[in-house]
Order: C-alpha cells, then structure tokens, then sequence
C-alpha cells in the first residue's frame, strides 16, 4: 500500500523485499541499493531517493519504485519494484552494403546485451539517417524494429531489425540562375562550393545535394555579390525540380539591388592610434565598390588570427579588451558613409602566466622561453610566437599546445594566461643490426632529448631514465669487423641557466681496419683512426631580431694512419691534425610544428675555418708544390717508381700535417602554406671550400659529396654529404668530392596525418644541383635536374623514416643517357 | 605448480577469497591483489563485498598503485557510507593522491587533487584520528606549491627580466601570506627591483609626457627595502640589503642635489 510520507521519521529498516519482472537476484538488487536491513533511515528522506537513483545509474532497469510496505513499531518493511529493461540479442541490418554493417553496429554501440531504451532507437536512427544524407542519399529513411523473443528463458530480450531505404543519391544536372546580368553565371556556380553540377572530369568533388552544404552555398552566392557591391542582393526564390533520369535542377531566382560605393569613412573613439594610422589598414578610397567582405577582413580577418588588420594592431599592442564596430551611417544615392566605432578599453597587462600539463619537463625548461610573462603588456603576437617556440622545443606535442586566458579583468586592466602542454616521448632508441660493407654491422643508439644531466645519480630520477631539464645527450655505438665507432655528444640549451647560450660538447672516435682482399678478413695491424672533439656555443641575439643565433664552435680532429695504404691518401703511415674554427649566422621562425612547418623560413651561414697555418710556420710550400709536380711527373713515365711515390707521399704529409682550409655554406628554405595544410617548401643551398694558399692546394677533407639520399654515412674523411633524389649516392661528384656545390628545391608536402603518435606527410620535389671541382669550372646552371615523390613518418620513438622516388633527368658523370629513377631511404631528419 | 597457482586457476570464489585474505595478511599485496582481481566482479552486490572492496583497494595502495588505489578508496567510501572502513578509506584515498603528487617544478595537478581530498576529508571527520597526519601532509603539499610560484618567480630574476620577477613576487606575497618563503620572496623582490633601477635608463617618452623612470624605480626598490626591513628585521639577507639600499640612497641623492 502507499502510504503519504509528510514528515521524515526515523525508522529501522526491518527487510526489503523485490517484486516486479526481473531477473536478477533479490539479494543483489538491495544490496546494489544500499538499503541494508538493519540500517536507520529516514522515511521520506534521502536514503530512498538515493536508492532509485543508484538504481536508475545501472542502466539495468525500468519503472523502479521504492514502497512502504508495512510498519511495525519503529521498524519499517520496504518493497522495491522494477522491471528489467530488454536486452539486445542480435541485429540485422538491411539496405545497406555489408562492409558498412559493422561500421553502423559498432557507431552506435548496438552489442548484443545492451539495454534497449527508446533512446538508443531514436539516437540509431537519426546517426544512420545523418549519416547517408551527408553522403548525397537525402532520401534515406530508417526504420527500426524491435521484436520480442518469447521463450523459456525470463530475461526481456529482443532481436532489433533496421530496415535502411538509401534511396537514389541525389546528383544535380543543372544550376539555373534568374536575375543576374552583374555577374557571370559561372562566378556564382564557383562560389557555390558544395554544391555542384554533374561533371564527369571533376574527380574530387562529385556531384551531390546536401541540404545544409546547400544553404551554405546560397549564403556564398549573396556573398560573392556582397564582395562586388551589390549589398541588396537577395534569393527571392530556389526550388528543386526532378529530371526524368532521377537528376536534379536547381533554379535560383535573385535579385541583384543596386550597386554600392563606399563614402566617407570615419573612425570614433580612437585615441592611440590617429586616424591616418587606421587609415592605412583600411585602405579604402572614397568612391571604391562597396565590398563588406574586404571591410570586414581589414577590420578583423577572421580567416586570419595574423592577419594585418585594425584589431590585431590594437590586439598586438595590449588592447585585449577592445572591439571594434563599423556602423553605416548613411546609404544615400547608394554611397554608404560609414563610422568604424572603436571602444578602446583599457590596456591589459599580464597577471598570472602559468603552464599546466608539464608531468615531465621541470619549469624552468618552459617558463624561460615564454614571451608573456608577468606584468607584460598584453600581444597577441607573442602569445602566438610562445606557441610556436613551446612547440619547437620538441618536449610537447606541437599540434595540442593552446593558450588559455584566465580571468580577464577589463577594469583592473589585466588578464591570466595558462598555457597548457602535452609530453611526447622525446627520446630514440636506435637499436639495428645489418650486413653491409662486407660484414655484419651492430649499432646502438640512444638519444635523449629532454635529459637531466644533474640527476645522472639521482635514484628516483630514473622513470625510466633522468628528464626534463631540457638537455640532449645523445650515445651511438657501431661496429663490425672492419671498423668501430663511438661517438658521444650532450647539449644543454641555457648554459648557467642566465641567458639561452647553448653549449654543446661532442666527442667520437673511429677505428677503421684494413680488409685484407685475400683472406677476407679485417687486418688488425693496419689501420686508420679518427679521433674528434668538438665543443660550441650558440647565442641566441636580439639584433636584427630575435630570431637570430650566433654560433660559435672548436673543434679539433686528428687522422691517424698506421700502415694503411689504400687510394685514399698518398701516405699510408702519418697523421693529419684539424684545428678549426666554425661561426654560423641563422635565422629560423618556421612554425609551428618542426617536423611539418607550414610557415616562415630558415637561413643559416656558416664558415669554418683552420688557421693559416702557412703564414708562420716556415716552410716553402711553392718549392713543395713544384717538387710534387715533379714527382707527378715521374710516376706518370712510370707508375712503378718507388722513389718518386714515397717523395711524394713525404711532400702530402708535409702539406696534410696540419689542414689548412677554410669552407663556407650557406642554407636556405622557405615554407609557405598554399591552402589549408599544403605547404611549398622552396630551398637553396651552396658550399665552397678553398685554401689560404694555393701551393699548399685544397684538403682531401671536408668536401662535398652530392647527390642520393643525403645520409652520412661511415666515411673517413669529414665529407660533407648533399642529398639530391634521384641519381645514386655521392654520384654527382669526383671520388675525391667536389670542392664547390649548389643546390635548388621545391618541395610541395601535404599531411595525412599530424598525431603525436606518428605524423605522416606526402611530398613531390623538384630539384638540381653538382658539384664542381673548382671555381673555374663552376656554373650555377648547370645543374642535375630530378623530380619525384615520397612520404615521411614521424614517430617519437623512432625518429623520422621516409621513402622517395626519384627521377634523375640528367645523365650521371661518366655516363650519357638520363639516371632514371632511384629509391632513396630517408632516416633522420634532412635540412 | 604452486599452491598459489592452483588457487589462482581454481573456480572456487570463497577458496580465493580465503587465500588472498590469508596473503594479504602476511603482507602479500601482490598476490593477493591479484586473487582479488578475479573476484571482484563475482562478488558485486554481496554482503562479503564490503570486505573484499577493502582489502582490494588496500592491496593497490600497499602495492603503491595510488592511481587506482585513489580511486578505489573513493568508490568504498561512496558504495558503503555505512561502513567502519569508511574513515580510513577515506583517509587513504585522499593519501594516495598526496602520493602522486609530483616534485614541485612539474605540474601540480595531482597537487591540487590531494590538498583537496584531504581537505574534503578533515571537513568530513574533523575529529578523526588521521586528522593530525593530514593537516601535516595538507602543509606539505601547500609547500609545494609556495615553492613553485617563488622559484618561478626567482628565475626571472635570474634570467634577467626583472619586471617580470617583481611582478610575480608581488603574486607571490599577495597569494601566500603566510609561506614560510615570504622572507626570501621579499629580499629577492628587492633584489629584482634593485637590480632594474640601476640599470634603468633614465626618461622614458610616454603619451602622458616623459616619466623619470630611473628615479621611480629607485624610489620603487627602497620601497621594497623598507617592506623587508619591517618585515624581517634581523633577516639573513639583511647585509647584502644593506649594501643595496646604500647604493640606491646615493643614486636618488644625485635627484635631490640636482633639484
């Protein structure tokens, strides 16, 4: 019986019973309820509430009542009732293809035991409707059914039938304008952009009629008037007839109005920018068609948060809190005066800037290269360039670095910004074994990019390895039979933690074995061992701008030769020492994401240079040179004279002893977003390495190696490697390397995807370059020319991996017919 | 093949029950959790699931998985408010977020979460008998974050953007005025506004005319000086502020002179 609860009284709760179409145990239903036997509770009260909600929240039930079944003394007899909701048994689906069944059954969730509600029926039929109407069907109709299964088991269940009616997709014959004489037919078709007629040639966009494209496209009708003065124009009708080969027509009747030109326009409210100052952002003559769309774009660019318009520059100089209104005053004889009103507010500074999200980078790594920091005037642009500078730290994931504004204050004049971040794996593991130049070769790579050199002994640090102090340290091993390399290197970007000097320290060392061409096996005796160190620092500097870094490196290398005696050197046993000095110039403010800029551009020069050696220590390298040529000489008459090749190898390592060079290159690549996310990349690049003294003649070292894939490989000699697709590796220079090169690129790249998981992008290049053996015989024109396509993945844990197809339209060195097509492996990242 | 394995592989639920109890008596968290694992669903909406629940959620955290420690802990405390466990579950979720809680110069969610449930949990049984341990770990994760927001602030200073540093030190005092930092955050915000005075230029064009901004400045830091002075009279940093106000007392003599 129902009893009518007007005041809350204590009562013991003497048992719960369960009544209604269930299946599940008594037991389970009142302990999953929380009514517990024994328990006070109030009647009414909350407790019994809390009991049907806990009850509704399983999804298991419906119609569920709580009554008062009976009072005896102060212990209170309650009954709960409800019924099971039917459970799904299976699904069928028909009128559409069977690979999309599943996509359908898995959208929304129809597994077999799911509680069937009408909501589910609702929401199934509408997601599927939506579904093909977005697709063109717009006469889709779904039914759904639902149909009992009666046996001996008590469970409510049920079988679900959804009967799909796809219908004809909708394709439109004909667009037929009324009323236009103003412009083309064809212009307005143009603006339409969803919406449009059949055309066998046009592959990517086929013909379809969807209603809400369709609307969109009506508005950029009336738009595209908008943009050409005629603000009245109007649809006075559009209807939709039916071919008799299911096609359809549309016929839009308009009204084209008057043609408008702008009057006088005026600016209200500005008081720190003068009149000619806003003038110059609108750039708009007295007299000009009236077009709102370009008003509108220099007032504030919507499309464009860079955009070179009137709020930005207020947005850009700490008026966060402004807006600007333009308001017609007059549109008499069809000229329209206009007033930009422009509400200034007070200037925002700056209160909180916090970053949240950083679980592995410590703050100072972050909050050093902010650009807003407390009590700053607000800018927009350097809220953008913060963004933009987080990301290219590599630590977080570029695509998912957002600004947050936190309570702004226009009276007070300040506002919070909180930049959230997310990490991404940024160190690599390298880890590979091969067979390649005549043996088995093992590498070990390990690169970290966000280390923390101070916790190396620091216990707790290590999940799984020390980070977030934003050092790199990179640790790369390679053997096999023949040669051993060890190389090690560390960065850390702010020196001290003061200013963003970065120091770098790399140290290698390479032991290269003679092969023994008879037994095939590695000569331990006779070998070849290079061993480096390099240190540098980078200053970031603040004139012309502050994209700019000056780098400054040492380094020094020595090549020690032990018996080894190949074609490489005419002096088998000796050393080569290398003192140089490098100092580069770049500029880079590519953005935003690193692995796939879309926008600025990259410059750097370089030159390295060793001492001039020759100017004070003495020796008379003209008789040298002459006493080499000499020697040349003889050899020429008789390669066999034994004499003249070890005079000569005793003249080279007299010459070699200490190197004398010095190298300049210069780099050069821009990126430039051509529509949403196609990015042209246009590069240019050039070297040139030449000697102090020209007895003493170019190094054997430090040349370029053009063309292929670009990778470093082992080499023995300090090359310096240029990719150019499409011809064999190191095809386009001597064997000794060219001591000049060049270099033009056009890359056109377009993303498939950009996750933080793996980023993948498709790219076509054009390209040219040579090298030249010496200045007189260089000719920037005349370049190797190739072309081809690729695609490039990036993964956080392995670095970037990319295969291109090259096609090489000039014939190699040597050779007379065109190189033809080459496949190139890319591993790590090409500059 | 172990015991252990039998049981773990066996059909009998109360036999697992037992056995797990058994391991988690003998400090066996692990194992036991994992038992437990396998049960829990069997034994939803029974009256042994009380006890189990708890066991379970006390396994994760003793095995230090206080992400699902912390949130078991809190689905107890939700499922049985009846419960004798519930004020030690209670305890132990909110002490399972502390323990997540990160070195300071990370984000403080995890930070923020704990001071909150414990929080939550002292207004819940203010008379508890872990009220005391977690007022103290309630103090050390406020800690944390004074020290974040001071150590922020003290690297401006260091890197030389002295506006930036003065600003948040005034942040700071405003926001934790009872830090046990507020000394050093009162000496370094002289030492920021010192150290922009002196190297000030001196007139700047503004809209409003020209402003004497090496004289305001200077006026500015002794002004912080005098902050400190009040504040700390015998501070350890007194020397070197000492040193500081002298040299900024003679700079705004050669104003007074001038004028």
């Amino acid at each position: 019986q129902e009893v009518d609860f007007e005041s809350g009284e204590t009562y013991v709760i003497g048992g719960v019973s369960v009544s209604g179409n269930t299946s599940f145990n008594e037991q389970t239903v009142v302990a999953y309820s929380g009514l517990k036997k024994g328990n006070e509770i109030k009647i009414p009260g909350e407790d019994i509430a809390n009991a049907i909600k806990k009850l509704w929240s399983s999804k298991l039930f419906s119609d569920i009542e709580v009554y008062l079944k009976n009072i005896e003394g102060n212990k209170a007899f309650l009954e709960i009732q409800l019924s099971d909701l039917p459970q799904l048994v299976d699904v069928k689906i028909t009128g559409v293809k069977k690979g999309k069944i599943e996509g359908i059954i898995n959208d929304n969730k129809l597994k077999k035991g799911v509680k069937v509600t009408e909501n589910l029926i609702t929401t199934t039929k509408n997601f599927i409707e939506k579904k093909y109407k977005k697709n063109g069907f717009y006469n889709t109709k779904v039914n759904i059914n639902t149909i009992e299964i009666k046996d001996s088991i008590d469970n409510a269940r049920v079988n679900m039938v959804v009967a799909v009616d796809k219908g004809e997709k909708v394709k439109i014959k004909d667009i037929i304008f009324k009323g236009d004489s103003a412009l083309k037919e064809k212009v307005l078709r143009k603006a339409m952009k969803s919406t449009k007629k059949i055309n066998r040639l046009r592959i990517l966009k086929r013909s379809k009629f969807i209603d809400s494209a369709y609307q969109a496209d009506l508005a950029s009708v009336i738009d595209k008037y908008a943009e050409n003065g005629y603000r009245d124009a109007r649809i006075i009708s559009d209807s939709i007839s039916v071919n008799d080969d299911k096609t359809i027509s549309i016929h839009i009747e308009l009204e084209e109005g008057d043609l408008y030109k702008f009057g006088d326009i005026s600016f209200i409210g500005n008081t720190v920018y003068t009149d000619e100052q806003l003038d110059r952002y609108i750039r708009i003559k007295k007299g000009d068609t009236y077009n709102g769309v370009m008003l509108q774009k220099r007032i504030q660019d919507n499309t464009k948060p860079d955009g070179d318009d009137i709020a930005n520059l207020y947005q850009n100089n700490g008026y966060l809190f402004s807006s600007i209104n333009p308001v017609e005053v007059s549109a008499k004889d069809n000229v329209i005066d206009l007033e930009i009103r422009i509400s200034e507010g007070k200037p925002a500074y700056f209160n909180n800037v916090s970053v949240v999200g950083n679980d592995k980078t410590n703050d100072h790594v972050i909050y050093r290269e902010l650009r807003t920091r407390p009590g700053q005037l607000y800018s927009k642009a350097d809220v953008v360039r913060t963004v933009r500078e987080l990301g290219q730290l590599g630590f977080f994931d570029a695509q998912e670095i957002a600004p947050d504004f936190k309570n702004p204050n226009p009276n007070e004049g300040t506002i919070d910004m909180e930049f959230s971040v997310k990490e991404t794996g940024s160190s690599q593991i390298e880890l590979q074994g091969g067979y390649g130049g005549g043996g088995f070769i093992g590498t070990l790579g390990l690169s970290f990019n966000n280390f923390s050199i101070r916790n190396l002994f620091n216990k707790e640090a290590y999940q799984p390895i020390p980070m977030g102090d934003g050092q790199k340290l990179a640790l790369r091993l390679q053997a096999s039979r023949f040669f051993q390399t060890y190389s090690f290197s560390f960065s850390e970007p702010w020196l001290g933690g003061k200013r963003p000097v970065q120091f770098s320290a790399s140290i290698s060392h390479t032991k290269q074995f003679l092969f023994d061409r008879f037994t095939g096996n590695a000569d331990r005796s006779r070998s070849f061992n290079i061993t480096g160190i390099t240190l540098g620092l980078a200053k970031r500097l603040t004139v012309p701008d502050n994209y700019f870094t000056l780098s400054q490196a040492l380094s020094y290398q020595v090549y020690d030769l032990n018996n080894y005696n190949t074609g490489l050197f005419t002096f088998g046993d000796g050393s080569s020492k290398n003192l140089s000095y490098t100092i580069g110039l770049t500029r880079n403010n590519t953005r935003i994401d690193p692995i796939y800029p879309t926008g600025g551009s990259n410059f750097s020069i370089t030159a390295k240079l060793s001492p001039p050696w020759s100017l004070f220590d003495g020796k008379d390298y003209e008789a040298l040179a002459e006493d080499r040529e000499e020697q040349e000489r003889l050899l020429s008459l008789d390669p066999t004279d034994v004499d003249a090749a070890n005079r000569r190898s005793e003249i080279d390592q007299e010459r070699f002893n200490w190197l004398e060079f010095y190298k300049v290159n210069f780099k050069a690549d821009w990126y430039t977003e051509i529509t949403k996310d196609l990015v042209l990349r246009p590069s240019v690049e050039f070297g040139f390495l030449g000697a102090y003294n020209n007895d003493r003649g170019v190094i054997p070292f430090e040349r370029f190696f053009v063309g292929g894939d670009g990778l470093g490989n082992f080499a023995l000699d300090g090359r310096q490697v240029v990719q150019l697709r499409g011809y064999p590796n190191q095809s386009l220079s001597t064997q000794d390397g060219g001591s000049i090169y060049n270099k033009f690129s056009l890359e056109l790249r377009y993303p498939i995807t950009l996750k933080a998981s793996a980023k993948i992008y498709a790219l076509g290049f054009l390209e040219g370059g040579n090298s030249y053996n010496s200045f007189r015989d260089f000719n920037p024109f005349n370049v190797k020319r190739s072309a081809g396509l690729g695609v490039r993945i990036f993964m956080p844990a392995f670095g970037l991996l990319g295969i291109d197809f090259g096609h090489g339209f000039d014939p190699i060195p040597g050779g007379t017919v065109k190189n033809g097509w080459e496949t190139h492996f890319i591993i790590g990242q090409q500059f | 093949c172990s015991e252990y394995q039998k049981v773990l592989k066996s059909e009998d639920i109360a036999l697992k029950f037992k056995v797990g109890d058994s391991l988690f008596q003998a400090g066996k968290y692990e194992k036991a959790n994992r038992l437990f694992a396998q049960i829990v669903p069997k034994y939803k909406g029974k009256p042994q699931a009380e006890k189990l629940m708890y066991l379970y959620s006390k396994s994760y955290y003793e095995t230090k998985d206080y992400y699902v420690s912390g949130y078991q802990f809190e689905r107890f405390a939700a499922s049985y408010p009846k419960s004798e466990k519930r004020e030690e579950a209670s305890f132990l979720s909110a002490k399972s977020y502390y323990m997540l809680s990160p070195v300071y110069s990370k984000d403080q969610k995890e930070t923020k979460d704990a001071i909150e449930k414990l929080q939550e949990f002292i207004n819940l049984y203010p008379n508890s008998q872990y009220v005391a341990e977690a007022n103290t770990l309630i103090k050390e994760l406020d800690f944390k974050l004074e020290k974040k927001a001071f150590e922020i602030a003290k690297q401006y200073d260091l890197i030389s953007d002295y506006k930036a540093s003065i600003k948040s030190f005034d942040n700071f005092i405003f926001e934790f005025p009872g830090s046990s930092l507020r000394e050093d955050a009162l000496f370094y915000r002289l030492d920021a506004a010192y150290k922009l005075a002196v190297n000030s230029i001196e007139i700047k064009r503004t809209a409003e005319g020209i402003v004497r901004l090496k004289k305001n400045r200077l006026e500015q830091a002794k002004e912080y000086f005098n902050t400190l002075k009040k504040a700390y009279p015998n501070s350890e940093y007194m020397a070197r502020a000492q040193e500081m106000v002298l040299e900024i007392n003679e700079e705004l003599e050669t104003y007074s002179a001038k004028s």
